[in-house]
């Protein structure tokens, strides 16, 4: 039943401005692909192409091998679920869930059984009767989970499902899609501004910015290895540094930063070096201490924020202003001076832009 | 993308469209012909039957009743209407729920019945002045119109504006003027329009409330079409027509027109 | 204190409907019960009179008329107008609008022109040869029914684009998305959700229609006479005021009953009201 979707180098407008740039994004069999990005990003746009409410300027679209590029919205077979969840006010649960049934001609007790069995998977069969109005959200949004699943789709896209409901019920409500999609094995396309959400939920995410996809990989990859800096900063490293290496020796390369600040870097640890570099560390990958002795970046220590964990200092370098974390036991006054010690695990290199 | 349409829709709302305008587009044929009778397509053009409107004594008596009788009303709907409107909307929770029905009964009530009414027993029982009369009953008639105008532009109005002014040290009355009233202009604008034009139409109420002595416009056309047959109706419907066309630049310069199919 | 304040700025217009308009009405109303022959006497004399008897039934069949060809036109351009871009969209508006704004009078007369016994569709006719005398249009339920179908279509579009701008695309889109063809969505979804405002404008037109006095005295004159042109005529020709206040109350009464009725018809078929 489910198919894989490919979607090759399309180009869309919205009138004369230009919204995606040859874009291209396979999806397998049974997979689940988040696209991840700010609004205007293209995220939604991508959605709406692969549904059939907007047209490419160029590219194509097909889902199994079969062309959609061209075929009206009605004729596609996608199963989308809606931001706003986009329920028939008038219809009941039970006829909200039956209505892509209804169109297919399938009737009576086929169309009750399957209805129901579906009501039920979402834990909705005692609210069958009630209109879409009488719903907290959180129903509401599952009643538009079953619309979309019980017509058996060969692919399923949410465009920002759960962004109308509060924390908790995102959390809980994610896991209970994850749930469904494997176990109906529903190639799938999610939209969602939500990192976390994107990352907890997809087999891979693409990180879109202006129209084009920044990088498409695993969440553990993305996390851990952005391949540029714009998808470092947007995973949260706070800390590019930019350095130019001025000495190789074997296994140990060092580098300097503006204002001279020279460090040293592990190959087996970094991998291949560049010449000139970004390195990329979060504020956990760069650790305050004040032992002036050890190599780091020198710093005047700026405000001081209780994290929980740790403690986080806004630090003055001559590299520039940084983020970094120190422990707890180890309170350090603004003004004092410090020094910033890059810890290879949580640090990555970006080649420059 | 907007969804396509069957060509024998579109046809069908042409259709419908050439009917709507069609029948005005005669009228302005009619008015400037240089017959003495009504035709169309016009024999000759002429604008004499436009100078004929001014030569009839009670054509200009009844242009300018109208207008007195649309301003005067008018300027008492928006002057009672406003402060309403902004009672309505902020004082909701401790005004009765009748209040707001009562302000839509004059459209609920026929007009001619109003009309009717008012000569009955105000005009006839009290010997009020018939002017009077024509301008209460017009006035009645066009506030329902400001009220609900001026209600939905204060209901897009954030009303902790207003205390945030009065927390800076603005009295109460001239945070309305400095405050509220110009976030609802438009509002005010359209309500001042809607009704101006509603009183310059209407024949229901001012039929009873008028007679040889008085009467407005409206009415001096229906009293003159049923005796003449000649253009000059259709020169005054034109006149009128200008008026609404104008009065249609004013609202798509201020507000697009869009506004007036809400 | 806040209620005070409200009172005191709603006051003035709550007083000006109070005295100006529900106290003369009701006394109107009121005395058609205070007869001598009984409180029901002016309305079995109104209900005796078989002339009275068809004026009301012709009121109501002409109406009914005007409004069943008004919603059928006026909700099919509805549509296409909604649908319409941007630019087109305005222009119909306007030309929608401004129909409205022109008053009943210039309207009428209008029609006057057209159906008249030279008027353009006779002197038309006769020249092609379709007709050998011109007929008679003007003075029929026919010549009613048109003008005033004329002269509401314009508030049932602009009440009816109003409404289907309301139903969001989402709706439609999530219709298509599960399969339905554009006629099924216009059956399915966008139909049963303009019910309430078709009712809306239905009300409108059929009390507006019900109500009227200008277009039925051009186009209907003696011979096609309507409730309105009845009151005026039996106050104002005959002088009978308290026939034409029997007819005022008959009036009240059934206007007022059928906005109650289908406004509470409407809420109910209204699911995005809960």
């Amino acid at each position: 039943m489910t198919k894989p979707l490919s979607i090759r180098n399309i180009t869309a407008h919205y009138g004369r401005t230009l919204v995606l740039e040859d874009l291209s994004l396979e999806v397998a069999e049974g997979e689940l692909v988040s696209l991840l990005g700010a609004s205007g990003c293209g995220k939604t746009t991508t959605l709406r192409l692969v549904a059939g409410f907007l047209q490419p300027t160029s590219g194509a679209i097909t889902l199994g091998g079969r062309d959609l590029t061209r075929l009206p919205a009605h004729q596609r077979d996608i199963g989308l679920v809606f931001q706003n969840y986009a329920l028939f006010p008038h219809l009941s649960v039970a006829d909200n869930v039956g209505f892509g049934l209804k169109q297919r001609n399938v009737t009576g007790d086929a169309r009750t059984k399957r209805v129901n069995a579906m009501l039920e998977r979402v834990g909705l069969d005692h609210l069958a009767d009630r209109l879409p109005a009488a719903l907290s959200g959180g129903q509401k949004q599952r009643v538009a989970l079953a619309r979309a699943l019980v017509i058996e789709p060969p692919l399923l896209m949410f465009d920002e499902p759960l962004s109308n409901l509060d924390a908790k019920l995102r959390v809980d409500m994610r896991v209970e899609i994850r749930q469904l999609q494997r176990a109906n094995g529903t190639t799938s396309v999610y939209v969602t501004h939500d990192q976390e959400e994107a990352f907890s939920i997809s087999d891979r995410v693409a990180i879109m910015h202006a129209g084009r996809i920044m990088q498409l990989d695993t969440p553990e990859n993305l996390y851990q290895r952005p391949a540029n800096a714009f998808v470092a900063r947007f995973v949260g490293f706070e800390n590019l540094i930019p350095m130019k290496v001025v000495a190789r020796d074997g296994a140990l390369v060092t580098a300097e930063a503006a204002g001279g600040v020279r460090l040293s870097f592990g190959l087996e640890q970094f991998g291949e070096i560049p010449d000139d570099f970004v390195l990329a560390c979060r504020a956990d990958g760069l650790t305050v201490t004040d032992n002036l002795a050890v190599e780091g970046i020198p710093a005047t220590l700026g405000l001081r924020t209780y994290l929980g964990r740790a403690y986080q200092y806004q630090c003055d370098t001559a590299a520039g202003a940084l983020v970094a974390n120190g422990p707890l036991s180890r309170v350090l006054q603004p003004g004092s001076a410090a020094k910033l010690v890059p810890v290879p695990e949580q640090c990555t290199i970006l080649k420059p832009e | 993308m907007p969804t396509k349409l069957h060509p024998a829709l579109i046809g069908f709302t042409v259709l419908v469209f050439i009917f709507l305008v069609g029948p005005l587009i005669i009228v302005v044929g009619a008015a400037v012909s240089d017959t003495s009778y009504l035709t169309f397509p016009p024999h000759g053009l002429s604008l004499r039957w436009f100078e004929n409107i001014f030569a009839i004594d009670a054509f200009r008596r009844t242009i300018l009743t109208s207008l007195q009788v649309a301003v005067l009303a008018t300027f008492v709907a928006l002057l009672i209407g406003i402060p309403a409107s902004y009672a309505l909307n902020r004082y909701r929770i401790q005004l009765p729920g009748w209040l707001s029905t009562l302000f839509v009964l004059p459209v609920l009530v026929p007009e001619l019945v109003l009309g009717f009414s008012l000569l009955k027993n105000v005009a006839y029982q009290f010997n009020a002045p018939i002017f009077l009369s024509l301008v209460v009953g017009h006035t009645i008639l066009i506030l329902p119109y400001v009220i609900r105008v001026i209600s939905a532009s204060l209901a897009s109005f954030d009303f902790s504006v207003e205390e945030a002014a009065i927390s800076l040290g603005s009295p109460p009355l001239k945070t309305f003027f400095t405050i509220l009233l110009p976030n609802v202009r438009s509002g005010v604008i359209a309500a001042f329009i809607l009704a101006f034009i509603t009183s310059i139409n209407d024949v229901s109420i001012s039929i009873f409330l008028t007679g040889p002595g008085l009467s407005t416009l409206p009415i001096q056309l229906l009293a003159h079409m049923e005796q003449f047959f000649d253009p000059t109706v259709a020169s005054v419907s034109v006149l009128l027509m200008v008026l609404t066309v104008a009065v249609m630049a004013i609202v798509e310069r201020t507000l697009g027109l869009t506004f007036l199919a809400k | 204190m806040k209620r005070f304040a409200g009172w005191t700025l709603a006051s003035p217009a709550t007083l000006l409907i109070l005295l100006g308009l529900v106290a003369p009405v009701a006394a109107t109303i009121y005395a058609t019960f205070g007869t001598p022959g009984g409180p029901f006497d002016t309305y079995q004399t109104f209900f005796a009179s078989s002339f009275r008897r068809t004026v009301l039934m012709r009121t109501i069949t002409i109406s009914l008329a005007v409004t069943a060809i008004a919603l059928v036109i006026g909700f099919i351009t509805a549509y296409v107008v909604s649908r319409a871009p941007g630019w087109l969209k305005s222009i119909l508006i306007i030309a929608a609008v401004f129909p409205l704004l022109t008053g009943v009078v210039v309207r009428s007369f209008a029609w006057l022109i057209i159906l008249g016994k030279n008027g353009i569709l006779n002197s038309t006719l006769t020249q092609l040869g379709l007709i050998a005398e011109p007929l008679q249009m003007l003075y029929t339920p026919g010549s009613v029914i048109v003008a005033m179908v004329y002269l509401f279509v314009p508030l049932m579009i602009l009440t009816l684009v109003g409404v289907l701008e309301a139903i969001p695309d989402d709706l439609i889109q999530a219709s298509a998305s599960l399969g339905a063809r554009p006629s099924a969505t216009f059956t399915q979804v966008v139909l049963p959700l303009a019910v309430p405002g078709l009712i809306v404008g239905a009300v409108l037109v059929f009390t507006g229609s019900f109500t009227s006095y200008a277009t039925p005295q051009l186009l209907g004159g003696e011979q096609v006479m309507m409730m309105g042109t009845l009151m005026y005529q039996q106050a104002m020709v005959t002088f009978d005021w308290v026939s034409a206040s029997t007819i005022a109350a008959v009036m009240v009464v059934i206007t007022i009953a059928i906005v109650l009725a289908m406004t509470r018809v409407a809420r109910r078929l209204n699911p995005m009201a809960v």
